[in-house]
């Protein structure tokens, strides 16, 4: 083929943006399509750690090979992403001594470096552990952010020229005569940026060969072109605590089992997880025992967990995929790998592939691993270059600076900004108006938010998951507001209003499952804030704007001899202010 | 170092207390960062929902627009600070003046208070240049001891040479210390020496046994108190400490002046972690013995008691720290624990120079241990005198604090209001105060002479008979 092939990706999870990335910087065309925001599926919906791929050692040694690679490759080209907090295996007295040494060779065997460490050297590193664990393993485990990862890869692709359209549905696949020709989408609001309430609209996007990258979701984009893609999906459980308990990884050293790890995030500490199979991949149970069983599991390692402050439980659903000859009764049994569905050769469909299972961790891999194929059917030869060149953010950066000095900002705050922004830092935090802190939970200030917007348009989950702002510990009680207010001017009222409501929404959502102690006093504030001050449960402002004219002007304030002169303006504020 | 071991049932959800910290008794901070004085308080902040009650009590705050206040510089902070050892403090808590007051204002039970002195020991530790002027002028104020201990043994020409006008001028700009401020009188007798010719402490209980017998009480009684005077009322104030020894002796206590240091106040208002310690180690092992032997801790000085009992706990691990902790009392409190104290006033009368009407103001560290109320209750019934509550501001100086040039205007903009009200509310030109740097603030804001409610009871009590 003579000219640039077009590719459609359909997914904007990390494993879709990371195909978009790849194929793009091999000089193709491409377009992604996502139906909600960056991150919307199960990539916004995982626990954040950066496998050093000892948890699968023993049982699943090739995902755990892979994992050691990539992790290496990762705190390499995603520096900003990536905290390298280091991991534990920590053994109790009742796991088994067994196990134990099965985990240490199965590192070994992987190449994954791991040492023994005693009960007094664990506990020098990590306080809080309970005084009665026997030893631990340490491996190079880290924290990852997939938000930002996902971000920066976007940036990438669309440095190298991809189209990425966010709240873009695809409806239906375009067949012609046993060949996948494109997608036909429903933009929620016009291409380009997510703006609410601009008219949306359906589109044709014809291609010259499609990826299916929807993860859970797969199995209905195979659907709509009669192909059968057998994904298992299967629900987890995160807790997220206000504080870091812990600034390693901890994992709990015996095989499979619910609720047996802890990763230090940003701000917090996310418990997880549970593992069970799901019908549907959006409309699953959530429920509060879970919650309550991963408090209690994580304390036998972690004692302090189980008074300490939870401000948010979410669920994930992981798109396990076994090929059909398997039949694994329980999805911890199910591999961790990734497979690659050639619809031509298996079924027949030509003009599109499936890329299903696999981990965040992978997601590079995964992506360098369908793009070669996709470029072998073009007869394309150009290297993948994803595992050398670093992501936007990523490039040469130290965070140790002056902040006051250089940006004005206090100290945490401004070490927090460019921790998350990278070497993006001064493009981004050198402004010359005042720049306020918007969150003061997370330390994000206007100017970060204002870059957010930027990229994102009026979407503030959007800008939520591109700074944290919103994500503390008072989960948006006391800025939602203020980010609302950062979208006026570019923004007319209707559509500020739209976005703060949805913000909103989202950030009660996820508190359901945290409403006792400390998070149920929080709530109750934000509720007495957001529902009776602001009247966003009932605000007759809501729909038509109000004419503020229409109002008089209060009370006229009479001074001494020219009285009668004196007027109140409308804003509130006295004549002359 | 132990752990958060606890043995409270989340699941019956019954057992969570709105005002108890969640580093309650079940927490110990643990030393996480290393270099000893650093706890990791990041647990505190699980009690804070951020309503900002802190902030809106603090004096600072109120005056000074670039103070971020306490709610940034506690919860926030220590939230967002990580343990790799770059997370810096920011320098703004240098300007918390350590009056305490976002620490009883919070309805949540967030250690407020703990926060800022750890911080504050840290940023020291690590940020602050130790040949820099403002090191070397923080650590002479908050080793007031050893100035102090110098300058009596020369008192008049100490006092004289502080406030000698040349002098002045040198300090101010060379340590950056206002010239504005007169330097305290030095007593010529400290009260250390006045105790020892009483016969220190076998006076004392020689003393207590006549004065039980007097009143009928069993010659045995077990009345006996270890009192921390602090530096203040030793060097610079001993009519108060005599007042104290008199007072107590009247009720029938043996005194005992146990061996004793700097209680540490000015050095966790300036950060010098490592010094409070040393000195806290002597004050809380001689303490600690006399409480085992049935004794209880008495200061005259609010901030010493505040040391003693929330911020050394708060602060170090030592041997008997809790048990000295539990068992000290500010003085004119045991008092009115213990003694009939309210009917005695009733029953007395004060005339002469202590007949007057006393602007009283309480200071911040009082109103932290609950005693804000105190003088002005007691002394309602006392007939010579009047009390007039001068309002709840603090008076600015909080220690060292007003002892800086770059704070003296703040520190004077803070007490505008307790200045106006003295001045406004009272017709003698006399006020009250338990805090001796509250009372040097009073002072020098007003030109009143400030005298301490001990002084008051004294009056009351002895001179009469
Ligand atoms: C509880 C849990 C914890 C996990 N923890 C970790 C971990 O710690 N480390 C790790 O490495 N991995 C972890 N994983 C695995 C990892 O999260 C996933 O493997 C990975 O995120 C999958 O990414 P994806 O892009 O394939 O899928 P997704 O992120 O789900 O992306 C698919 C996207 O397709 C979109 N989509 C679906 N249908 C359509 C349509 N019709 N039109 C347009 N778009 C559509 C969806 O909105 C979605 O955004 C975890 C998984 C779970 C469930
Ligand atoms: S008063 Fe207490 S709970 Fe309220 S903001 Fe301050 S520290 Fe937080
Ligand atoms: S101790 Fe006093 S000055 Fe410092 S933050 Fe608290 S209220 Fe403000």
């Amino acid at each position: 083929m003579a000219s640039v092939p077009h590719i459609a990706v359909i997914g904007g999870g990390s494993t879709g943006i990371g195909i978009a990335r790849d194929l793009s910087m091999r000089g193709v065309d491409v377009t992604l399509v996502e139906q909600g925001n960056l991150t919307h599926g199960t990539t916004g919906r995982m626990h954040g750690l950066l496998h050093s791929g000892g948890r699968y050692a023993v049982a699943d040694q090739k995902s755990a090979t892979e994992c050691i690679e990539e992790n290496r490759v990762l705190r390499d080209i995603a520096s900003h992403c990536v905290e390298m907090t280091g991991g534990l295996f920590v053994k109790r007295p009742e796991d088994t001594e067994e196990y134990f040494q099965k985990k240490l060779e199965g590192c070994k065997e992987c190449g994954i470096p791991a040492e023994v460490v005693s009960r007094e050297e664990a506990r020098q590193m990590e306080p809080h552990l309970a005084k009665d664990i026997d030893k631990a393993i340490t491996v190079p485990d880290g924290a990852i952010d997939p938000f930002r990862l996902v971000v920066a890869n976007a940036a990438s692709a669309k440095e190298h020229g991809a189209r990425i359209e966010t709240h873009t549905k695809v409806t239906d696949l375009l067949v012609e005569d046993d060949e996948v020709v494109g997608i036909e989408v429903e933009h929620a609001s016009g291409a380009g940026k997510h703006v609410h309430g601009v008219e949306g609209g359906t589109e044709e996007i014809y291609a010259d060969y499609v990826v299916n990258a929807t993860g859970a979701w797969a199995g209905r984009i195979g659907d709509m072109a009669g192909v059968d893609i057998e994904v298992r999906p299967s629900k987890g459980v995160m807790t997220i605590m206000n504080i870091r308990q812990v600034d390693t990884v901890i994992n709990r050293c015996k095989p499979k089992g619910d609720a047996d790890i802890v990763v230090p995030h940003e701000t917090t500490a996310i418990l997880g997880t549970t593992d069970e199979e799901v019908d549907d991949p959006e409309d699953y149970p959530e429920k509060q025992w879970e919650v309550d069983h991963m408090i209690d599991t994580l304390s036998e390692l972690v004692p302090m967990l189980e008074d300490a402050r939870t401000i948010r439980s979410f669920w994930g659903v992981r798109p396990l995929y076994e090929p059909p000859n398997v039949g694994s009764d329980d999805p911890t049994d199910i591999t961790r790998d990734y497979f690659l569905l050639d619809h031509d050769e298996r079924d027949n469909l030509q003009g599109m592939t499936s890329i299903v299972g696999g981990k965040f961790t992978t997601y590079r891999m995964m992506g360098e691993e369908i793009s070669d194929h996709v470029c072998e059917k073009f007869g394309i030869d150009a290297e993948c270059r994803t595992a050398d060149v670093p992501l936007p953010g990523s490039e040469d950066f130290s965070v140790l600076r002056d902040y006051m000095d250089e940006f004005g900002l206090r100290s945490p705050i401004g070490r927090r900004s460019v921790e998350r922004l990278g070497s993006r830092a001064d493009e981004v935090l050198k402004t010359d108006g005042p720049n306020p802190t918007v969150c003061e939970c997370e330390g994000v200030t206007r100017a970060e938010v204002q870059d957010a917007i930027d990229q994102s348009g009026s979407d503030l989950n959007a800008v939520r998951i591109r700074t944290r702002s919103s994500m503390g510990n008072c989960q948006g009680g006391f800025c939602c507001h203020r980010m609302a207010n950062e979208l006026y001017g570019e923004y007319d009222e209707l559509t500020t209003r739209e976005a703060w409501d949805e913000l909103l929404q989202e950030r009660w959502k996820g508190q359901r499952h945290a409403l006792w102690g400390q998070q149920l006093s929080q709530a109750m504030l934000n509720y007495a804030m957001h529902a009776a001050t602001q009247n966003r449960d009932n605000d007759p402002a809501d729909g038509t704007p109000i004419d503020f004219s229409a109002f008089d002007n209060g009370q006229a304030v009479t001074t001494g001899d020219d009285a009668g002169a004196t007027d109140v303006a409308t804003d509130g504020g006295q004549h002359g202010d | 170092m132990s752990d958060a071991e606890s043995n409270i049932d989340p699941a019956d959800g019954t057992d969570f207390q709105p005002t108890a910290p969640n580093t309650g008794e079940e927490f110990e901070p643990v030393d996480v960062f290393p270099d000893s004085d650093d706890f990791d308080l990041r647990p505190g902040s699980d009690s804070c929902y951020k309503c900002s009650t802190c902030d809106t009590n603090c004096p600072v705050a109120e005056v000074d627009d670039e103070f971020p206040g306490p709610k940034f510089q506690g919860p926030e902070q220590w939230r967002l600070k990580q343990a790799d050892g770059e997370h810096t403090i920011d320098d703004s808590v240098m300007d918390c003046s350590n009056c305490l007051r976002c620490d009883s204002a919070c309805p949540s039970g967030v250690p407020l208070g703990q926060m800022h002195n750890t911080a504050r020991g840290e940023y020291v530790s690590e940020e602050l240049n130790t040949f820099s002027i403002e090191y070397i002028r923080n650590r002479i104020l908050a080793n007031y001891r050893t100035s102090a201990w110098l300058a009596s043994k020369f008192p008049r020409t100490s006092s004289f040479m502080m406030n000698f006008g040349p002098v002045r001028w040198m300090m101010d700009k060379v340590l950056k210390v206002p010239k504005e401020r007169d330097f305290p009188e030095f007593a010529t007798e400290t009260f250390q020496e006045w105790w020892a010719k009483q016969g220190g402490a076998t006076g004392s209980r020689e003393r207590a046994r006549e004065v039980r017998e007097r009143r009928g009480e069993p010659v045995d009684a077990d009345k006996k108190v270890a009192y921390f005077h602090g530096c203040y009322s030793n060097y610079n104030t001993p009519e108060v400490a005599k007042a104290l020894v008199n007072v107590y002796e009247y009720f029938g206590y043996e005194v005992v002046v146990p061996e004793q240091k700097c209680s540490g106040t000015p050095m966790f208002a300036n950060g010098m972690l490592a010094d409070a310690r040393r000195h806290a180690e002597v004050n809380v092992s001689s303490m600690s013995d006399l409480v085992d032997q049935g004794y209880d801790a008495v200061a005259s000085c609010t901030s010493c008691s505040l040391a003693l009992r929330q911020e050394y706990p708060e602060l170090f691990d030592i041997d008997g720290i809790e048990e000295v902790s539990d068992n000290t009392f500010e003085s004119v409190e045991y008092l009115r624990i213990h003694e009939d104290l309210k009917g005695e006033i009733e029953a007395a009368e004060v005339d002469g120079e202590l007949a007057a009407e006393f602007g009283y103001h309480a200071p911040c560290h009082a109103r932290n241990q609950g005693l804000e109320r105190q003088a002005v209750e007691l002394f309602g019934d006392l007939e010579g005198a009047e009390m007039e509550d001068v309002g709840d501001s603090c008076s600015g100086i909080s220690g060292t604090y007003g002892w800086k040039s770059e704070k003296y205007e703040k520190s004077m903009k803070i007490a505008e209001d307790m200045f106006e009200h003295m001045e406004e509310g009272t017709e003698s030109e006399v006020g009250m105060t338990e805090c001796p740097t509250c009372a040097m603030q009073m002072e020098h804001g007003t030109g009143y002479d400030i005298r301490h409610p001990l002084e008051l009871l004294e009056a009351a009590l002895i001179e009469e008979n």
